[in-house]
């Protein structure tokens, strides 16, 4: 049975594009893997215990708090933390560009999870309602900007997304 | 033994089975990670191993055999709330997982068996398996055995997340023309609520035939009513049978939870208005 158990884990994961493989502790956080291993520090470390989103990463293509997901139980996923939401040649995606353009972020800590969900729902909606936005972006909390500019960022995302895709 | 946390991965339910029997207590099951990881990195839990049970694939999958719907504990809340089999045949449990606290990120990562095996009273799925009148299997080095849900909440002894594996949840298909709803009770911008009911009900021109209402986050875990309302049946809903059933539903809260969800006076007063108002809407939706 003791042949069971491992003390380190190995995983193997692609981040952004790029693989890696990494013998890690078995306790060690996705978020933890991200920071410290891999020096990729736009996934930021709010509160790690799952309410704040601002450690959000899409895993597999869906979004998850990468702070309360066990970096050992994701061998071989795929996953895009925000620095993968930019462009090939380096300029801000459609998304990106919406949230500057429509101040959707100020201090920009709430970041990660605002865009990886609204990359999320743009997917499978190019249209959001007002209570849609609301269901897509409740996992995070932002403190700066009242909310009201996030909202007008998705849906000018949702604008460049629909010129870009035609 | 090392001072970090030990991992193993069965790949499959006979591993998972060898591992649990020879494992001590402080072996701990995961699946989503969404209940146990908060509380690992709040200091408040310390696995000496990770069972990580996420390559099972008999733990994976929703399907419908012999007239029953089985949904594996390792079936994602997002899988819950889209899965065409049950949106239309078990209407109440999609939404109720709809209703679930965290955002997509959490609906994405967390599942079923974990809220299960969590039965923590604030959580949103149990009350409806209870109304649904769900049975699991439950898996030990023992061998699998068949349960109802309702029995194995009573069993101190379950053993559920450290030698034992909830597999899958087996669940009868609502009836057609069963009104149903899931009410929630909110009183702060998070994810959970003060109070909440699910509650099916079917109809016989205006007459009550059937009725099932479970009533959740007011107790240490959820309250069965159906029993206790029993007599509703038979009756048209009416405004005096409407007052009876927020009354005698309160009543059968005796010991209420005083949290920062509110006190427990004012939650027992709740829960009365939580089941009236499912089985009012409920009502509205039968037919
Ligand atoms: C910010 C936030 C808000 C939330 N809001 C809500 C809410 O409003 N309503 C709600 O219902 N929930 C809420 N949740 C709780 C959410 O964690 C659960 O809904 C989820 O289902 C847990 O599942 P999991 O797979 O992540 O469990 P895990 O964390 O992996 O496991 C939970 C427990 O179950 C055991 N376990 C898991 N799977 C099995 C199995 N197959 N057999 C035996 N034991 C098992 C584990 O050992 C552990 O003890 C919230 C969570 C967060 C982080
Ligand atoms: S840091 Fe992960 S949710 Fe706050
Ligand atoms: S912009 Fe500061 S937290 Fe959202």
């Amino acid at each position: 049975m003791e042949d069971m158990l491992e003390d380190t884990v190995l995983v193997n994961l692609r981040v952004n594009g790029k693989l890696h493989e990494l013998e890690i502790p078995a306790h060690k956080s996705l978020l933890d893997l991200l920071r410290e291993d891999l020096n990729m520090t736009g996934t930021h470390m709010g509160c790690m215990t799952g309410h704040c989103g601002a450690c959000t990463v899409s895993i597999d293509g869906r979004v998850a708090k990468s702070c309360i997901t066990l970096a050992a139980t994701l061998s071989r996923a795929k996953i895009t933390t925000i620095e993968g939401l930019t462009e090939e040649d380096g300029t801000l995606s459609p998304i990106q560009q919406a949230f500057w353009d429509e101040a959707g972020f100020q201090c920009g800590y709430c970041a990660p999870g605002m865009l990886m969900c609204t990359a999320e729902l743009l997917e499978s909606n190019s249209d959001p309602s007002d209570s849609e936005i609301e269901t897509a972006l409740a996992g995070n909390l932002c403190r700066c900007t009242g909310y009201q500019s996030l909202k007008r960022a998705v849906k000018a995302a949702a604008v460049k997304a629909k010129e870009k895709a035609s | 033994m090392s001072l970090y946390p030990a991992f193993a991965r069965p790949r499959d339910l006979g591993q998972a089975a060898e591992i649990m029997g020879s494992l001590s207590t402080g072996a701990m099951i995961i699946a989503g990670g969404q209940e146990l990881m908060p509380s690992v990195n709040y200091g408040a839990l310390m696995p000496e191993v990770y069972i990580d049970v996420g390559q099972i694939a008999a733990l994976k999958g929703i399907s419908e055999e012999a007239g029953a719907i089985q949904i594996g504990s390792f079936t994602v809340h997002r899988d819950v709330q889209n899965n065409d089999l049950i949106q239309s045949k078990l209407p109440l449990l999609s939404y109720a997982a709809a209703q679930i606290g965290g955002g997509m990120q959490v609906h994405n990562r967390g599942t079923i068996g974990g809220n299960i095996v969590a039965m923590h009273p604030l959580y949103d799925i149990l009350p409806s398996l209870l109304a649904l009148g769900a049975e699991v299997d439950v898996l030990s080095d023992v061998g699998e055995v068949r349960v109802a849900l309702a029995d194995l909440m009573k069993d101190a002894r379950h053993g559920l997340g450290s030698e034992s594996l909830l597999v899958r949840v087996h669940l009868k298909p609502m009836m057609p023309g069963a009104g149903w709803s899931y009410e929630k009770l909110k009183i702060t911008a998070g994810g959970y609520g003060s109070a909440n009911a699910a509650a099916i009900v079917t109809l016989d021109s205006s007459k009550i035939t059937s009725l099932r209402v479970v009533v959740g986050a007011v107790s240490a875990l959820p309250v069965d009513m159906s029993d206790t309302l029993s007599d509703c049946c038979g009756q048209a809903w009416s405004a005096h049978l409407a007052e009876e059933v927020e009354a005698r539903s309160s009543a059968e809260i005796k010991e209420p939870l005083s949290d920062h969800q509110g006190d427990g006076e004012w939650r027992r007063a709740m829960a009365g208005v939580m089941a009236r108002g499912a089985i009012e809407a409920a009502i509205k939706k039968a037919g």
